[in-house]
This record gives structure tokens, sequence and C-alpha cells, in this order.
């Protein structure tokens, strides 16, 4: 394994910058993937049927929490990756878990959401509309329901191993994958909830 | 340690996330229509492209072309999922 001192442990081997690199091309099939969940909502928004429309089910409350909260975690992963590069691990594992905890909070705030639409009579099956919604919100929940298991498997290396070139490499890609949900949160933000509201 | 910690650069990234996600709330007010849209994308992209240059470091590595070149054909083909779907079947090109 040959080690380039100069560069940042994550970037450190050929294979790692070869990891990062494959995980840049895995998050362009996901811009793809959310692209169509986008495109099947935005024809569908107005297809409600008889059950509600998106401007009398969408709270803005709940919504801006999210985003808040989504976007304080992107700012602590950012942090957690700028300590690692400093060497500084637990640091780095205090900013990783308070990550998780703000994830952790927002899915509760989102499984609540659904739980409020459900009562309101929109579930999957209720309207063209709703459907697509669902699936749109529910791919993004679940990304970020498997971020949690996978930034916690990273926490339990970090303490086991902790930081070397696998670690720090995990670590990075794992800050990549968290930064892009933000980003496509951002879109649901602002085309389905503003968009809708407006 | 607070400033080491706390890198002026994320702080500002942080905050100018903040600042525009703010700013998109002033669709629900009341401003002539057609300006809503438009504000949304703005403040959308605007985002993205601080969460992408300044958390995710693109373009610090070596391959740094490869990444912007695949970032850019995604952003393609996802541009034109979208506009392509909606040109048929909400614009009216196909009614």
């Amino acid at each position: 394994m040959k080690i380039d001192a100069s560069q940042p442990l994550e970037y450190g081997t050929e294979e790692n910058r070869n990891r990062i690199f494959g995980f840049w091309l895995f998050l362009g099939a996901e811009i793809a993937l959310f692209a169509t969940l986008f495109t099947v909502y935005f024809v569908l928004a107005d297809r409600h049927a008889s059950g509600p429309s998106g401007a009398e089910i969408f709270e803005i409350t709940p919504v801006l929490l999210e985003t808040f909260v989504l976007l304080t975690s992107s700012f602590t992963i950012g942090l957690a990756v700028h300590a690692m590069r400093l060497g500084l691990k637990k640091q780095m594992m205090i900013f990783m878990i308070i990550t998780l905890l703000l994830g952790a909070g927002f899915l509760g705030i989102e499984i609540f959401e659904f739980f409020t639409y459900v009562h309101e009579g929109v579930t999957l099956s209720t309207s063209a509309f709703a459907s697509s919604l669902f699936t749109l919100l529910g791919t993004h929940g679940a990304h970020v329901t498997f971020g949690l298991l996978w930034g916690t498997a990273i926490l339990i290396q970090l303490k086991k191993y902790g930081l070397d070139h696998s670690t720090a490499n995990k670590s990075f890609i794992f800050s990549l994958y968290w930064h892009f949900l933000d980003v496509v949160w951002i879109f649901i933000f602002s085309f389905v909830y503003l968009k809708g509201l407006m | 340690m607070l400033k080491q910690l706390f890198p002026i650069k994320h702080v500002a990234g942080y905050i100018s996330s903040l600042v525009l996600s703010a700013v998109a709330l002033v669709v629900l007010l009341d401003i002539p229509a057609g300006s809503k849209m438009a504000i949304l994308l703005v403040t959308a992209v605007l985002q993205a492209a601080v969460q992408l240059m300044l958390f995710m470091h693109v373009g610090e590595s070596e391959d740094k072309k490869s990444v912007y070149i695949n970032i850019a054909y995604a952003l393609f083909v996802a541009l034109v999922t979208i506009l392509g779907t909606l040109f048929i079947f909400v614009w009216g090109w196909y009614s």
C-alpha cells in the first residue's frame, strides 16, 4: 500500500482516492434517482382527486424545524471532517454524534408529520398527489435512516480502531452522503413545501 | 481552540444557508406570482452550491475534473428528465 503523506488521511492511498471518486459517481446516480421522483411529483402535484391538496395539509412550522435541524447537522458533519483533518479524534466523534442526534430529530419530526397526514386522511393510496409525495419524502427519509445506521457503524469503528486511512476515508465519504441529503432536502423544502403553500 | 474547531469558512457557509432558507420564505408573502419561482430557484441553487463547494470540498482532489464532469452530467440528466417531462405533460405540448 503506497501512502502519500502529503495528502489528508482520507486521500492517503490510491484505494482511498478511488473510493472517494467512486462515491461521487454514486452521488451522480442519486441525483438522477431523485430527479425522477421530483419529476413524478411535479406532474402529479395537482391530481389530488377527492383528497386534500398540498396547500391544505402542509404546515410550515414542522417543515421549518426540519430544515433548521438538517442544515445544522450538515454544518456539524462538516466540522467533524474539519476536526478529523486536524487529527482531533475526540472532537470529531462529538461532532459526529451531534450530527446523528440531529438526524434522528429530523426523522422524528418527519414521522410525526406523516402521522398527521394519515390522520387527516392522506395515505399512500389517497391520490396520485399523495402517492408521489410519500414516495419522494419517504425515499429521502429512508436515506436519512440508512445514514443514521451507517454513521453509527463508523463511530464504533472510530472508537475501536482510531483514526487511520480506512476510518478517515469512511468518515469523509459519510460526510459527502450527509451533505448530499441536505441538498435534496433543500429542493424538497423549496419545490414541495414552499411551492405547495404559495 | 474554539476558533480552530469552528473555522470561519464553515460558520459563514452555515449562516448563509440559514439566511437563504429564510429568504426563500418571502414566496409565502403577497408578492408578484411571477417572481416566486425565480426566487425559489435562485435560493435553492445557491444553497446547493454552498454545500458542494464549502462543505463537500468538491475540487480539492487530483481527479477533480472527472468529479466535475460526473456532477455536470448527472445534473444534465436530472434537468432533461424534469424539464422534458414537464414540457410534455404539464406545459401543454402534448395536449
